[in-house]
């Protein structure tokens, strides 16, 4: 989901990818970088996300990846659901 | 839609696999480039920042893997890797996959041979459209038991047009016709109403078929349908052949061809070279006896309509018609039967019986291989355990052994493949059973399912076997346990328990081989009441002169151009001929018509055993010739040998039943009724039974009744006795007849053996084959035991060697050992014994005279033994001879 979210954006390699979620989340969610690759090709083998070799700021050759519509929609989908489960959890800490 | 999608681009990933991984490369390597020089940027050093790259991306290739297997069909890229591993260990033990491939080959091989042939006789049989639908109506009658007959033509014509079931009907019947020309032969012809072609679904490729208006009893027209055969054969393949006018039958009276079938077709016969109209068959007066049983009509049911349907139905009619016409009809019924059992049916049993001794042999090969499995898998633990170790699951482990195995039987299939078609093409070719010509036994799509299933079926068999006992794999005592003395007992036991069901299924092939074998003596050792020896069999059609007699006498019937007792004289001259009858058919081959007789003072009966016998007019000297032994009385005087003579001769039967213990000579029978007005017939002569009409046994128990041969019959059976082979006569006797007139043809020649070997064909068939599946099975069984006693000896070396230190002698080893092997052999004849008598009912209908109690041959069981031991004394031997003190260091 959060790659989704951060194609939604506009297009981009793995390494702004992992860039991006780092610092978007403040560095709290901070993996091993590698695991991002599984999971940009899985989606890609999916057909969610659509990809194309380009030059990257720097000139370098990179692979980049693009939210294709059925990746959009899944997004949607994730990102209500996350929304309500997300909602349901905070609601109940709440209450606590 | 998106596992499509993903099937979809994984595929395509297949065949961009080398672009995919350097792609994955070059992405994983700008990702490491990129935080490198971030963290230079950021102050580290060239290597440290290498290093803390890596740090923060994690192990790069193990998600390199992950990445990668994504694109993957996990499942079949591991199964190529497996298949080409068992290739590769195939490979290095060359010996083994040579004797497991050959082995299996053997069994898929034949496997396949024979399914293609049951394939071709069971399914698509009949050549015809909706062949499913076809059926043959038999006029049965009921006597002592029900006899299957032919009907009559007021009958055929009252079921064509009372029944409902059938979307049309049509007579039938094969008879030989003779096509005059340069060269005169006789033409097994069939008559047929003009419904027939429509009925099979078969239309001429050249002019047409018979027009309704062209089969009418009362006015048949001279028209005639040729084979394409005939025509390629005897008329050169005229363009114009429709419409040419030919001569057929023995009053030379014209026929105009209007029709050529298409090749192949040779009518349900099978052997049909031309058609004239059914309504040609007989005279109109014998077309409307009612009481005749001349022929089996076919027919076409309707869609939708069952046998059952139309069998309750023609039930109906046959009960109308007894009622109507008791006199012809009484205890006379209709029998539906499907066409393709008809044609093809008789095989059948046979078939399915070389079917289930085939599947022994592929059962026996199986456990062979899966013998060799196990006990490489033995040597193997090593190599097993080290990639459970390196964590392969138990399941890969087994799919990894069955690729293996899977990978045996596909290669063995192969070889069976390519020897099977040849195989079946020359069986049909080679075998006595005629198998009709439109069984043309092919590799196609169903029979290569079948031989794909049955080897991958026989690969998880194989493959199982040692799968197991890889599952029981101890991996710390495999790994360290350079030692092969402590196997396990599971393995022993497992391949003797596979060693027992092999000699098992050998003693089943091999009771049926000598059960075959044993009826086939039997037939050839029955009796046939006359002396076949040394005979020559021939049909001669002699035609009548056109010139009437000379005075011009209209009603003097036209005359033979020779008499048939004249060309007999002729023939007893010719070198190595030693005698020579004739009469209107020989026996077994085929001709001979059955007629009612009454016996005079004798009560009325009803009509399921009126008396009835088959009639044959001989000449005198008949019986002499074929040595069939004269009871009471004499054979015909010379004064006798006319049409009109009233005197007759009877088989023992007609006494038996009559006259028991009197004197039969000079007792009276007539033939019809006691109160026609046919002339009562004296018996001068009684005969011994023949087996005049099959083997192993005539049908019914009708006896033979003989009149003497008054020249009245233009077709002539002739039985020759040489002092040479028959075979060696032919060649002479017909140059003898073509020298008297180039138009009368000769056929059906055959020597009396050739005759009664066609009666036993079938039972040879299956003989052969039978015989030849045993001892496969046989060898196979033996290079088994032979197999796992060398192995154990191997494995147990260490054992007998300090048995040996201890003070065994090499007699206690040999003991041991062939101990061993005799408890394996002894199991499995007995299961093997349990399971024939088992199986006996099988074969009971392809038997003559045996039973699987007399049958089981002590001579074959016992060379099943004996071979079996001596497989087991060789290794025995070796083990004995076992130096004690190299066998201890044998690590």
């Amino acid at each position: 989901m959060l790659i989704l979210k951060t194609l939604s954006r506009g297009d981009q390699h793995g390494y702004a990818i992992a860039q991006f979620i780092q610092q978007a989340s403040a560095e709290v969610l901070r993996v091993e970088e590698g695991a991002l690759y599984p999971a940009l090709h899985r989606l890609e083998v999916r057909g969610l996300l659509k990809a194309e070799w380009g030059a990257s700021d720097n000139n370098r050759r990179a692979k980049f990846y693009r939210l294709t519509a059925s990746g959009r929609r899944a997004l949607e989908q994730e990102s209500a659901f996350w929304d309500r489960v997300a909602g349901a959890v905070s609601r109940v800490m709440q209450m606590a | 839609m998106e596992p499509v999608i993903a099937a979809w681009h994984r595929l395509k990933a297949l065949l961009r696999r080398r672009r995919l991984d350097r792609d994955l490369d070059d992405e994983l390597a700008f990702h490491l480039a990129m935080r490198e020089a971030e963290s230079v940027r950021d102050g580290l050093s060239g290597d440290r920042a290498r290093a803390y790259a890596r740090r923060r991306f994690g192990n790069v290739t193990h998600f390199k893997e992950q990445s990668r297997e994504m694109w993957m069909f996990p499942s079949f890229e591991s199964f190529v890797s497996d298949v080409k591993l068992a290739l590769r260990t195939l490979r290095r033990s060359p010996g083994f996959a040579g004797v497991a491939v050959l082995a299996l080959a053997l069994g898929i091989g034949g496997n396949t041979a024979i399914f293609s042939l049951v394939d071709a006789v069971r399914a698509h049989a009949l050549p015809y459209k909706d062949p499913d639908r076809l059926v043959a109506l038999w006029g049965n009658v009921m006597r002592a038991r029900v006899e299957r007959r032919g009907t009559s033509y007021p009958d055929y014509s009252d079921w064509r047009t009372q029944s409902r079931s059938f979307e049309s009907m049509a007579a039938v019947d094969l008879q030989s016709i003779t096509l005059v020309g340069d060269e005169t032969e006789r033409i097994p012809a069939e008559y047929v109403a003009a419904s027939y072609f429509a009925v099979l679904g078969v239309e001429a490729s050249r002019g047409r078929t018979f027009l309704d208006s062209e089969d009418v009893v009362a006015a048949p027209a001279d028209v005639t349908v040729l084979s394409d055969g005939l025509w390629k054969r005897r008329f050169g393949a005229d363009p114009g052949i429709v419409g040419r006018v030919i001569t057929l039958c023995c009053g030379a009276r014209s026929y105009t061809i209007v029709g050529v079938m298409p090749p192949g077709f040779k009518g349900i016969t099978d052997r049909a070279e031309l058609w004239v109209p059914f309504a040609t068959y007989a005279p109109a007066p014998s077309m409307a006896d009612r009481g005749s049983r001349g022929f089996a009509p076919i027919a076409r049911l309707k869609p939708g309509v069952t046998m059952t349907a139309a069998q309750a139905e023609l039930d109906a009619i046959a009960k109308q018609l007894e009622r109507a016409y008791p006199a012809t009809n009484e205890k006379r019924g209709v029998e539906v039967s499907a066409l393709d059992v008809e044609l093809v049916g008789a095989l059948r049993p046979a078939l399915l019986t070389l079917m289930v001794a085939v599947a022994f042999v592929l059962l026996i090969a199986c456990a062979n291989v899966a013998n060799l499995m196990i006990a490489r898998s033995e040597a193997r633990r090593r190599e097993i355990a080290v990639r459970a170790a390196l964590g392969a699951g138990r399941g890969r482990l087994l799919r990894q052994l069955i690729t293996e195995s899977c990978v045996l039987t596909a290669l063995g299939a192969l070889v069976g493949l390519a020897v099977a078609h040849e195989t079946v093409v020359l069986l049909v070719a080679q075998s006595p059973v005629t198998f009709p010509s439109f069984v043309t036994p092919e590799l196609d799509s169903r029979v290569a399912t079948f031989t794909i299933v049955v080897s991958l079926l026989c690969g998880i068999l194989v493959g199982l076997a040692p799968g197991l006992q890889a599952r029981a794999v101890d991996l710390n005592s495999a790994l360290k346990d350079t030692a092969r003395g402590s196997d396990s007992r599971r393995s022993h036991r497992l391949r003797g328990a596979l060693v027992v069901a092999e000699l098992a299924m050998a003693v089943v092939l091999l009771v049926g081989a000598g059960l075959m074998i044993r009826s086939v003596r039997n037939l050839v050792a029955i009796d046939p009441g006359f002396d076949p020896n040394n005979i020559l069999a021939m049909r001669v059609t002699i035609p009548r002169s056109n010139v009437t007699a000379q005075d011009g006498a209209a009603t003097a019937p036209p005359q033979p151009i020779i008499m048939g007792r004249a060309l007999l004289d002729r023939i007893r001259a010719l070198p190595g001929v030693s005698a020579a009858t004739l009469g209107t058919d020989l026996p077994l081959d085929g001709g001979g018509a059955a007629s009612f007789y009454a016996a005079e003072g004798m009560p009325a009966t009803n009509a399921q055993n009126v008396p009835r016998g088959y009639v044959h007019r001989v000449s005198s000297e008949f019986f002499t010739v074929l040595r069939i032994p004269m009871i009471a009385g004499r054979t015909f005087a010379e004064s006798e040998m006319t049409p009109t003579s009233s005197a007759i001769i009877v088989s023992d039967r007609v006494v038996k039943r009559f006259w028991p213990g009197q004197d039969p000579i000079g007792k009276r029978i007539k033939f019809g009724p006691a109160t026609s007005v046919n002339p009562w017939m004296s018996i001068v002569g009684v005969v011994a039974e023949v087996k005049y009409r099959g083997l192993p046994d005539n049908p019914t128990a009708d006896p033979d009744l003989y009149l003497p041969f008054g020249e009245r019959n233009s077709q002539l059976a002739l039985a020759i006795r040489g002092t040479v082979p028959p075979a060696t006569l032919v060649a002479p006797v017909r140059m003898l007849i073509r020298s008297i007139d180039t138009t009368i043809p000769v056929y059906a020649t055959a020597s009396m053996d050739e005759l009664i070997g066609s009666q036993t064909s079938q039972s040879r068939f299956t003989m052969w084959l039978m015989g030849i599946f045993a001892l496969v099975a046989l060898s196979l069984a033996v290079v088994g035991i032979y197999g796992v006693m060398s192995y154990l000896v191997s494995q147990r070396t260490r054992e007998i060697g300090i048995r040996l230190a201890l003070g065994a002698s090499g007699g206690d080893i040999l003991r041991l050992i062939v101990g061993n092997g005799a408890r394996l052999i002894a199991a499995g004849i007995t299961v093997g014994v349990a399971l024939a008598f088992a199986l006996q009912r099988l074969v009971t209908s392809l038997l003559f005279g045996v039973t699987a109690a007399n049958g089981i041959s002590v001579a074959a069981i016992g060379l099943l033994a004996a071979v079996a031991l001596l497989a087991c004394y060789v290794p025995a031997v070796r083990a004995a001879r076992v130096d004690p003190l190299h066998a201890l260091r044998y690590e």
